[in-house]
């Protein structure tokens, strides 16, 4: 089963702001980053929060409610904050300018 | 201008005759409750605060109290204990309101600050504000806005929190004696948590600490005691104060034969009434003497605990003062992770000598109560403390109140009184 979604444009996802959006009612966020465009799973692993509504930056997301951050290519929970798990990061294809992103990770 | 003398209030000194009188402003004034809760709880003491039984896993947590502060008593990652207060460094909100459980950290639920098994502060919620507006200011360190950690001693399976840096260790705090007779129940095998019992208590918490160091009423206040022969006047039994009247223990030899045995003083009792029944007397007959000495005993390790052994029912009364004029009794009921079928019957069984409604313990908390608005009604008043004499020495009878003049001693000292 090839469950590639089309969820954006190309043109949606600019560098520095995460770009929140679904599939199936799972939660993530595409980001442009070094030329890349990359999806990461969208809810914190200590709370029931939206990642992408916190701090972007150095190619990490930081939590908005308490400040886990997690690395937007590999979805790894970064030590220090109060998260112990890492969050799904999904594989990305770009095809005629729009971009599709496989759920099953 | 004569302005009538029943006006002015007592003055607060001690009385002229010393430890033999105990004045009853010491019951109700809310200054002197003030400074004991600076000098006892809040300075250098170890306070009881649980068993580790309590907290079993990692992230198992229970609250507790330190004088009137919540606190939280729980296992880190590691395996160690923390006990931290229960206060948020945010705005003061009581973090956790669960008497007992299990978490992964510890969040506030007013604005969700969240702290490590530790206290440390690890992330609050809009530390940058939202969208672009507000948040905590750039310079915000939350490495200096944990949660108040207090130092915690484990000595078996109790578990200790003082708030002070200069309180002794442990055992030196306790002193040999108390250390021996906490060993003998808390160190020689896991603890098995039986169970709890609370109660509000309206009296001051010294008339309870005074209580449970006075065997002169045991006999004559619980008719329990003297019918079923577990503690008679002419039985063997030692009163002894220790570490200058700090702490304490009385103990007696358990002796099977004395209730079959009417003897001149137990005739003298008033109290002793011999047509009271138990359904059950396992509850009183049925012992195993586990820690093979005979002996059976109590002690308190001052200021939080009554520890006591009434057969093989094992007990820790908490008392945690609410106010000048009210404290609560937290009662834990303990055995050991080895017990068999028998002995968890048993204990359960025999959990019924102590309590809010024990057999051998409901009168305490109802005389005490009454006895509140009493004192604080002539708080010029003068307790009497004559029983066995004057002095603080060590007794072998149940009747002397040694154990109380002993425990003033130590008390004026401390309070400077
Ligand atoms: S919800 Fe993300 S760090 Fe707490
Ligand atoms: S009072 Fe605890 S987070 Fe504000
Ligand atoms: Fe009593």
């Amino acid at each position: 089963m090839t469950d590639w979604t089309r969820v954006a444009d190309e043109g949606d996802v600019t560098e520095g702001e995460p770009f929140p959006t679904e599939i199936d009612g799972v939660e993530i966020a595409l980001y442009r980053m070094e030329g890349d465009i990359l999806a990461m799973g969208d809810i914190c692993t200590h709370e029931h929060v939206r990642l992408s509504t916190g701090w972007f930056e150095d190619g990490r997301i930081e939590c908005p409610l308490h400040q886990s951050c997690f690395e937007v290519r590999t979805g790894k929970c970064v030590p220090g904050g109060p998260a112990w798990q890492d969050v799904p990061v999904y594989a990305v294809k770009i095809k005629d300018g729009e971009i599709y992103v496989k759920a099953s990770s | 201008m004569t302005t009538a003398a029943i006006e002015t209030p007592p003055a607060k000194c001690w009385p002229e005759d010393g430890i033999t009188r105990v004045p009853a402003w010491i019951y109700s004034d809310p200054d002197i409750y003030a400074r004991e809760m600076q000098t006892f709880h809040y300075g250098k003491t170890w306070n009881f605060v649980g068993l580790d039984c309590e907290v079993p896993e990692p992230g198992s947590f229970k609250r507790s109290w330190v004088g009137e502060r919540p606190v939280i008593m729980v296992r880190d990652h590691d395996g160690t204990i923390n006990v931290v207060e229960n206060r948020c460094a945010h705005r003061g909100s009581l973090i956790c309101w669960e008497t007992r459980g299990k978490a992964r950290d510890l969040s506030c639920p007013y604005h969700h600050w969240s702290y490590d098994l530790k206290g440390n502060l690890m992330g609050l919620p809009f530390l940058r504000g939202a969208q672009g507006k507000g948040g905590m200011p750039r310079g915000f360190d939350k490495s200096q806005h944990g949660l108040t950690r207090l130092r915690v001693a484990v000595r078996g399976g109790t578990v200790w929190a003082t708030y002070s840096e200069d309180t002794l260790s442990f055992e030196e705090y306790t002193g040999p004696e108390i250390l021996e007779r906490l060993d003998r129940l808390v160190s020689r095998r896991p603890l098995r948590l039986v169970g709890y019992s609370r109660q509000m208590v309206k009296s001051n918490w010294k008339l309870y600490w005074e209580n449970s160091r006075d065997p002169y009423h045991a006999t004559l206040m619980h008719p329990f005691l003297s019918t079923f022969g577990i503690l008679r006047t002419d039985g063997d039994y030692h009163s002894v104060p220790l570490e200058g009247g700090k702490h304490e223990y009385t103990y007696s030899q358990f002796d099977p034969e004395l209730r079959n045995r009417t003897s001149e003083a137990s005739q003298q009792i008033k109290s002793i009434s011999n047509d009271l029944k138990i359904q059950d007397t396992e509850v009183v007959t049925s012992v195993i003497d586990e820690f093979n000495d005979g002996m059976m005993g109590a002690f308190q390790l001052f200021p939080t605990v009554l520890v006591q052994q009434y057969f093989n029912c094992l007990v820790v009364r908490h008392m945690i003062p609410k106010g000048p004029g009210a404290h609560e009794l937290a009662w834990t009921y303990f055995g050991y992770a080895d017990d068999d079928e028998k002995m968890r019957e048993l204990r359960l069984k025999q959990s019924n000598l102590v309590g809010p409604a024990g057999f051998v313990s409901l009168e305490d908390s109802e005389v005490l109560s009454l006895m509140q608005p009493v004192v604080e009604s002539r708080p010029d008043s003068q307790q009497v403390l004559e029983m066995g004499g004057h002095g603080t020495g060590a007794q072998s009878t149940m009747m002397t109140e040694t154990l109380i003049r002993a425990f003033y001693e130590f008390y004026r000292r401390e309070m400077k009184l």
